[in-house]
């Protein structure tokens, strides 16, 4: 299959041109090396928990990998090179799994077990202590963590942290905690500090504090019960304050992981090494195994998957943070055992939707006869089968705390969908005959998927007008609020384990400008409320449950879009590589537990 | 020659600037916006902006194109640093400065090329002599007719093929890469062994066929058939006289040759995952990373108006018959 591409600016995107996941914060997902694909059991809607941790479960040192031991040097196969080092500018996943080996930041994520996750201090002593009903979190340092330069990691520098990524040069990474801080949408917050730090402003306290060098403290406007998860994104990850050097820093970061960076050539090769400043007792969930990464760069899913598959010379000490098994490989994949054992797989962050164009397709019917006669089984099997994707019942991920596998349009039940009910729905509308647009990526996915979705939607009595768009300019074509489109693609990925940020995003009438992930320009500001009041309630997985309950709403009141499926993948390792899991939170193989076997 | 080789370099100018034109306005005129590359996932239309400014692209494309060319003759200033010429600027994609980008890929591209070049050159000449002196017999048609065969292949059909055998299967040779001749010559030679073995299969097939049939056609010549009925070895009229003369169409297509593998090396590159000038262009395309794909078009344009003109000169080397005019 092919990995839900990315790089280009908005959201969503499914392109297999460009390259890396945006990096999402959430989910879990069906490890495949350590415990087999347990999809099934998410479709039931058992499982995933994240909690907030508490300090004895922040410190270090991590938990032994069974088996693990130092030396030797892994081989890391990858299409993309990384565009970013610095922190304020990784959203994308390639540079997210990089993050992991060499940037820490105030919090992370730490795998229990199976699928319970926990988001613990990281640099800090806990995941965060809320006051004020969630408005105020305060945070305190840990004792030995430094950058690689041996200078200690002070509050400062999580001062400088926060407010650099209010400067014009920070355009790539997330914008969260500036727009709580600033309790304003868009990029109305970089009002507040128009050159960052740069020229001696700061915020002010009633925003940031640092009362000590080991204290920060957050005061927001508003209670933002999900601040620990969005601490944990690599996006803000710590800065020396004294070895910035603004736009120079992204080629050159002082690294706080257990590697630092000993040589990059930008798309050909890199090389990590270990990192003597890191002290594994601050830390819970990194090990340092290997003595170094071997990282290079522009070798095609294809080409990864041929090289693991052989398991040949050096390629038996190689594995890929993110490539994925490409989709002529995964059956072989799927069924060679010696292939299969070596082979770790999961949900990816993104589902599919096939988005309505609300401006255009006014009736509710008419957008019921759509959602019915989607064939979403078709999409599936495009994407490589069962390995690379299951079909989806509803708008919120299994990957998502409070995910529940309902499924109103009974997808599960008609993989090929529902034309009869289509075609009596759009009857009724009295619009049979009606001409629909139907635009998509002309990527090989896509295009097989819309032969199978126009025979439907013909047979259910549309008069179907295909569009076929080139995938690098899909998303500009479909972004534009007045597009001439009745039903088109998109994929889109949560930025940790909620659905905060896939609702609002996908749904939020406020939200509807070009460029914007409201697609379907869906608006309703009975909804619009309901989240506004969602995002006040101060246990995130009593939230978590309500954005659940919310979609369902919107896909039953009002159809602005047809969950078509969740995306998945599978990754292989050489025989010599031992510690590989299939990380649910990152969406990818751990970098961090990997060892070199003897 | 003096006056030849100025006006061509003179044509060669006014050639790079009319693609350097024609590459910029073109980048434009598809729908694609840069900056969207730059904008992370919660873009907003304000967010898009304040990147436009920070690319340049927020001014008249006109403009762009004037400030490009003036970098390229004078250097610029960017906020990534000072950008002495010949400045294409920095990428969109990653902010690595073009030119030493672009200085980085090129041993890799050239090594691939000459050293491919060189294989092929030797290998389908030889053939190609030994069937035109054996004209008729077996060894001839086999020559012939497996050089149709290899012709028809494609590089992205018979590298995998080549990789699966030789790398996967019978761990003859370690996956092809590149290391710097500079650095360590036998790893250069071995790790791109695989590759000029896969562009020789190939190439070598045309050269066989032409050479073959050029060379037969050199040995009918007069002054050849003269050569031989005043007595001269067998041995000495063919490679003293037809030779020399079958050389001349093979110059014309290894000069054009040559300018399409390396034009063409992306595919070379991009099946053997090596980091040279094509799989660079590739990834600029794809990124929209305007700055990227002008350095490269008028870097490898620049050598493929380079080698037609050495073509050029090279007849009148060969052949005194032919004059530059």
């Amino acid at each position: 299959m092919s990995r839900v591409s990315i790089r280009t600016a908005r959201a969503s995107l499914a392109a297999v041109a460009a390259g890396a996941l945006f990096l999402t914060g959430c989910s879990s997902g069906g490890g495949g090396g350590e415990g087999g694909d347990k999809s099934k059991a998410k479709q039931q809607g058992q499982d995933v928990s994240y909690t907030f941790a508490d300090e004895a479960a922040s410190q270090g040192p991590a938990a032994e990998v069974k088996g693990g031991r130092k030396g030797g040097t892994i081989k890391v196969l990858q299409r993309d090179s990384f565009a970013h080092l610095d922190p304020a500018q990784i959203y994308v996943s390639d540079e997210g799994s990089l993050s992991r080996l060499i940037h820490r930041g105030l919090t992370t994520y730490k795998r229990v077990s199976g699928d319970k996750y926990q988001v613990v201090g990281d640099l800090a002593t806990d995941s965060g202590q809320k006051s004020d009903g969630g408005r105020t979190w305060t945070y305190k340092l840990k004792d030995g963590i430094k950058f690689e330069d041996g200078s200690a990691i002070t509050s400062k520098d999580i001062r400088h942290t926060i407010e650099r990524t209010f400067a014009p040069f920070i355009t790539e990474g997330p914008t969260f905690v500036q727009q709580w801080l600033a309790n304003t949408g868009g990029t109305d917050y970089r009002k507040l500090l128009k050159d960052g730090p740069y020229k001696g402003k700061h915020l002010p306290d009633s925003m940031l504090e640092t009362p000590d060098e080991k204290t920060i403290v957050f005061h927001f406007k508003e209670p933002q019960a999900e601040l620990p998860y969005a601490l944990a994104m690599a996006g803000y990850a710590v800065v020396s304050e004294k070895k910035d050097t603004k736009e120079k820093y992204d080629k050159k970061p002082l690294c706080t992981g257990p590697y630092k960076i000993e040589s990059f050539k930008s798309g050909k090769s890199m090389k990590l090494v270990r990192n003597p400043e890191w002290d594994p007792k601050t830390d819970a969930s990194r090990n340092q195994y290997p003595d170094a990464f071997d990282i290079q760069f522009g070798v095609s899913f294809e080409d990864s998957t041929k090289r693991l598959m052989s398991d040949a010379g050096e390629n038996q000490t190689a594995t890929s943070f993110t490539n994925s098994v490409d989709a002529s490989s995964m059956q072989k994949v799927r069924t060679d055992p010696e292939i299969k054992k070596r082979s770790v797989s999961g949900y990816q962050s993104y589902v599919s939707y096939m988005n309505i164009n609300m401006d255009r397709i006014k009736n509710k019917k008419v957008r019921q006869a759509i959602a019915y006669a989607m064939p979403n089984q078709s999409i599936v099997s495009a994407f490589g089968g069962a390995g690379g994707g299951q079909m989806a019942g509803n708008y919120v991920s299994p990957t998502l705390v409070g995910h529940k596998p309902t499924d109103p349009f009974g997808k599960l039940k008609n993989p090929q969908g529902d034309v009869k009910k289509a075609a009596k729905l759009l009857k009724e509308s009295g619009k049979k005959g009606m001409k629909l647009t139907f635009a998509y990526q002309n990527a090989p996915e896509w295009q097989e998927f819309s032969v199978a979705a126009t025979q439907n939607l013909e047979k259910a009595g549309f008069d179907v007008q295909k569009k076929d768009i080139i995938a690098d300019t899909y998303y500009d074509q479909i972004g534009k609020v007045k597009n001439n489109y009745d039903i088109y693609h998109n994929s889109w990925g949560a930025d940790w384990p909620s659905a905060s940020t896939v609702v609002p995003n996908l749904f939020d009438g406020r939200q509807v400008q070009d460029g914007a992930a409201n697609y379907s320009h869906h608006k309703n500001p009975k909804f619009e409320k309901e989240m506004d009041e969602i995002r006040k309630i101060s246990d995130p997985n009593k939230a978590a449950a309500e954005w659940q309950k919310l979609a369902d709403k919107i896909l039953t009141e009002d159809v602005p879009a047809v969950p078509m499926h969740y995306y998945k993948t599978i990754q292989l390792s050489g025989s010599k590589i031992g510690g590989a899991y299939f990380d649910e939170q990152l969406h990818d193989i751990q970098p961090t537990s990997l060892y070199v076997k003897k | 020659m003096l006056r030849f080789l100025i006006r061509r370099s003179l044509g060669a100018v006014v050639i790079l600037l009319i693609i350097s034109a024609v590459t910029f306005f073109l980048f434009y005129a598809v729908p694609r916006d840069p900056a969207l590359l730059a904008c992370g996932k919660n873009c907003t239309p304000d967010a898009l902006e304040v990147i436009r400014k920070n690319m340049g692209i927020d001014e008249p494309v006109p403009v762009q194109y004037w400030h490009f060319m003036v970098g390229i003759l004078a250097g610029r200033e960017f906020a990534a640093g000072d950008c002495p010429a010949p400045c294409f600027g920095y990428s969109f994609a990653n902010q690595d400065p073009v030119w030493e980008t672009i200085l980085d890929r090129f041993p890799t591209t050239v090594s691939l090329t000459v050293g491919g070049a060189v294989v092929f050159l030797i290998i389908g000449l030889g053939a190609g002599m030994i069937a035109a002196w054996k004209k008729g017999t077996l060894v001839d048609k086999a020559f012939s007719s497996l050089s149709l065969v290899l012709s028809s292949m494609q590089i992205y059909f018979i590298g995998p093929l080549v990789l699966a055998l030789v790398v996967y299967n019978l761990n003859l040779l370690d996956q092809p890469k590149y290391v710097p001749l500079t650095e360590d010559p036998v790893g250069w030679f071995t790790g791109l062994l695989i590759p000029w073995l896969v562009i020789q299969i190939i190439f070598t097939a045309n050269y066989t066929r032409l050479s073959r049939s050029s060379m037969i056609e050199q040995l009918q010549e007069d002054h050849v058939r003269a050569a031989r009925a005043k007595g001269m070895s067998g041995k000495y009229v063919f490679f003293r006289y037809a030779w020399r003369g079958s050389l001349i169409p093979i110059v014309t297509i290894f000069g054009v040759d040559l300018g399409s593998l390396f034009g063409g090396a992306m595919i070379t590159e991009w099946t053997f995952s090596l980091p040279g000038l094509g799989t660079l262009a590739v990834n600029s395309v794809r990124n929209t990373d305007l700055p990227m794909v002008m350095g490269v078009m008028l870097f490898a344009a620049t050598f493929i108006i380079l080698f037609n003109i050495i073509v050029d000169a090279a007849y009148a080397f060969i052949d005194p018959r032919v004059r530059l005019s």
